[in-house]
């Protein structure tokens, strides 16, 4: 608690510092602005990840633009979209503000919520802006429109995978799992948003396509409470998977009915913020263990998926005094870099120019070879960091976070509960 | 599947009941409406956490510590606070939820909320009932509303303060006559109140996680239970949470996960459009509206 009160505090004080600077500082400097829901995980890590990066980057000289170099300033607003019961127009007036009234250059970050980064995409184009999507919104929908409508949307990119990619990932994982331990019957719970919806029918569907027997698929309103109920369905069902995909804090609650029911199931749970948090472990007091989760790239746990991650590890730990916690911590560190590689070849903050020099983007980073799909503006996924932009998926083993997926970066194998019985074990 | 209804229905129940017995106690003694009960069931519950995960020190007198902080949380409330609006019913209902929201935004502030904080089960033993998985901590929930409603009634009716406050309930003028101190009752109330709320966090974090985002949730499930019940009845809010909790596994269940919340607040609506004052409610001036 107190290192995340004065963490706050400290963040306070940093964007009070870099708000006093002199004026000559503050009209030259490149402004970031972020709309984050700041209050959630995915707010929070993605606020730490862009300032840690700003740091590292204005310390070594700022950014050279033309003939000067100019530092970056983050101006960082609440979208609260990730709060249930917060109407998305809370998200679009927040992107209205840091346009018109603090006269961002770029946008970083959000909306958080797919339903108000979609919503957004209009407004944004409109203001000729460049926005790269760091966390949260993987409707497919988001790179679909791009593509779609190349010229009203040509300055939104996404730096993190979208729900096709993923659910992919899932899908490939669970036949690991299969080959590993026999298992063909799943479950699924997600919650009732756009894109755990859309990952959960893809899901679906290709876990059928594989032969997998699908016993139930559960969809919970956000700030759902209680999972007894489903948990006992997927019990009686005889699933042995139980895949599950919800963003909200609840899920907390499905952790500990899942361990203290003892449920047979193996749970792998995607961008899942209760289970992703190192702090995890503690709160659910061990009840997490053997729940895998993805924080999406890789960075967001440990592991070498390329010599750039562990360094951007250890330093966002030493910054904050906490592990990177979460799905928008890398990316939206790796974003802040991107955009300075950008900034620097187009030699201009000029949108169109930037997209050019976006578009054109080859950047090795934390989470692996950074470029763009010029089409739809979507970073290219891959399992090899020397291709694309790799995922991670872990596992809470003995309160450790432990690598399982890809193959490529895994520091171990996935382990099931000790009451769920394999169907066979092999290496 | 029906024996799994029956179990979780009633573990259900008593989660409901536990979660609105405190806002019932002191509406039902001193009617007042305490609409901070949210915000004292998570004060409650981190007061716990504090102790168990900061300070070290054991459950036996962790939980007991944390109560008897929310209880006297309580009593400031009621001495420094609604005293000075006490008779007002409205400002009574303004005052408290401002000063819950107030003590939210505040935990908020301090850096209490995400998933971060969660009190571990009291015990981690598990068994089957009739070929169902319970864990002992949902079977003391359930053991808990027992005791604390014969607890209750025992204090009601065989305790001097007891049958004082519930002469302040039944007729708060004519119990002043034969000498019962209106004020330190209602004092009692709030405080008994804000206690139970501390019993409810200390008991129920342990299944779920703890946040400045739970208090909401938890006066809104208070209210919904008490208004079926009826406003201040200890019945009231043990019939209702069977009703309810029964209805929201079933529909759950058969229906989906969507239901869980619909049932609650559904049942609202049908009790104020039908019978007001609710199942054991006193307010029968509301009924001689329709």
């Amino acid at each position: 608690m107190l290192t995340m009160r004065f963490g706050r505090l400290s963040l306070l004080l940093v964007g009070a510092s870099l708000a006093c600077g002199t004026s000559r500082e503050a009209d030259h400097a490149i402004v970031i602005g972020a709309p984050l829901s700041t209050q959630y995980l995915y707010g929070w890590d993605a606020q730490r990840g862009m300032q840690l990066a700003i740091e590292q980057i204005n310390a070594r000289g700022g950014v050279q633009v033309g003939d000067s170099s100019r530092p970056f300033r983050l101006e960082v607003l609440d979208t609260r979209d990730l709060e249930p019961g917060v109407p998305l127009s809370e998200a679009l007036l927040v992107v209205e503000k840091l346009l018109l009234e603090k006269r961002v250059d770029v946008l970083l970050g959000g909306p958080t919520r797919s339903e108000a980064a979609l919503a957004a995409m209009d407004i944004v184009a409109r203001h000729r802006t460049v926005s790269i999507l760091t966390t949260g919104a993987l409707s497919p929908a988001y790179n679909r429109r791009i593509a779609e409508d190349y010229d009203r949307y040509r300055y939104l990119f996404r730096i993190t995978s979208d729900a096709v990619t993923l659910a992919g990932e899932a899908v490939d994982l669970f036949e690991a799992v299969r080959r590993r331990f026999g298992f063909d019957r799943a479950y699924l719970m997600v919650q009732d948003v756009a894109h755990a919806r859309a990952i959960g029918e893809i899901v679906a569907t290709r876990l059928r396509e594989r032969g997998w027997q699908l016993l139930g698929n559960e969809v919970y309103p956000t700030g759902t409470g209680d999972y007894s109920t489903g948990l006992l369905k997927a019990r009686a069902s005889g699933a042995q998977l139980l895949f599950v995909w919800m963003d909200h804090p609840e899920i907390a609650v499905l952790v500990k009915q899942w361990h203290d029911l003892e449920i047979p199931v193996l749970p792998i749970a995607g961008i899942s913020s209760a289970v992703e948090q190192p702090g995890a472990w503690e709160a659910t007091g061990g009840a997490v263990e053997f729940w895998v989760t993805s924080p999406a790239n890789a960075g967001n746990a440990p592991s070498e998926a390329t010599p750039l991650t562990m360094p951007f590890y250890d330093a966002y730990r030493a910054r904050w005094g906490v592990e990177p916690e979460g799905y928008g911590t890398a990316s939206s560190y790796t974003a802040v870099y991107v955009l300075k590689d950008a900034i620097e070849r187009a030699g201009t903050l000029e949108p169109d120019a930037l997209v050019r020099a976006l578009e054109a983007t080859d950047l090795q980073s934390v989470y692996g070879r950074i470029r763009f799909d010029p089409s739809d503006h979507q970073v290219r996924p891959s399992y090899d960091p020397a291709e694309g932009a790799v995922s991670t998926w872990f596992q809470w083993q003995a309160g450790e976070r432990v690598v399982v997926w890809p193959p490529t970066i895994s520091r171990g194998n996935v382990r099931i509960p000790p009451w769920l019985r394999p169907e066979r074990v092999s290496q | 599947m029906i024996v799994s209804l029956v179990i979780y229905g009633l573990i259900n129940s008593a989660i409901l009941a536990l979660t609105a017995i405190g806002f019932s106690v002191t509406y039902g003694i001193s009617r007042i409406a305490n609409f901070a009960h949210g915000a004292l069931y998570v004060i409650g519950g981190f007061t716990a956490w504090i102790l168990l995960q900061r300070a070290g020190l054991p459950y036996a007198l962790a939980a007991p510590l944390a109560i008897a902080a929310t209880a006297a949380l309580g009593v400031v409330l009621y001495r420094y606070v609604l005293l000075r609006v006490r008779g007002l019913p409205l400002a009574e209902v303004i005052v408290t939820f401002a000063l819950g929201i107030t003590a939210l935004e505040f935990m908020r502030f301090l850096g209490f909320f995400g998933t971060n904080f969660g009190l571990a089960p009291f015990t981690a033993r598990r068994l089957e009932i009739l070929g169902v998985p319970v864990d002992a901590q949902r079977i003391m929930v359930v053991a808990a509303g027992l005791l604390l409603g014969a607890g209750l009634w025992w204090f009601s009716h065989r305790t001097r303060m007891g049958l004082s406050l519930r002469a302040i309930a039944q007729d708060e003028e004519a119990a002043m006559t034969v000498g019962i101190d209106a004020d330190r009752a209602a004092t009692l109330s709030v405080a008994l109140g804000a206690g139970l709320a501390g019993v409810a966090a200390v008991l129920l974090v342990p299944l779920s996680f703890l946040g400045a985002e739970s208090g909401g949730n938890v006066l809104i499930t208070a209210i919904a239970v008490c208004i079926v019940g009826g406003l201040g009845s200890t019945m009231g809010v043990i019939v209702a949470s069977l009703l309810i909790g029964y209805v929201q596994i079933v529909s759950v269940t058969v229906l989906g996960p969507h239901f869980q919340m619909i049932v609650a607040l559904l049942a609202i609506l049908l009790t104020l459009m039908i019978r007001p004052s609710g199942l054991f409610g006193q307010q029968h001036a509301l009924e001689e509206r329709l």
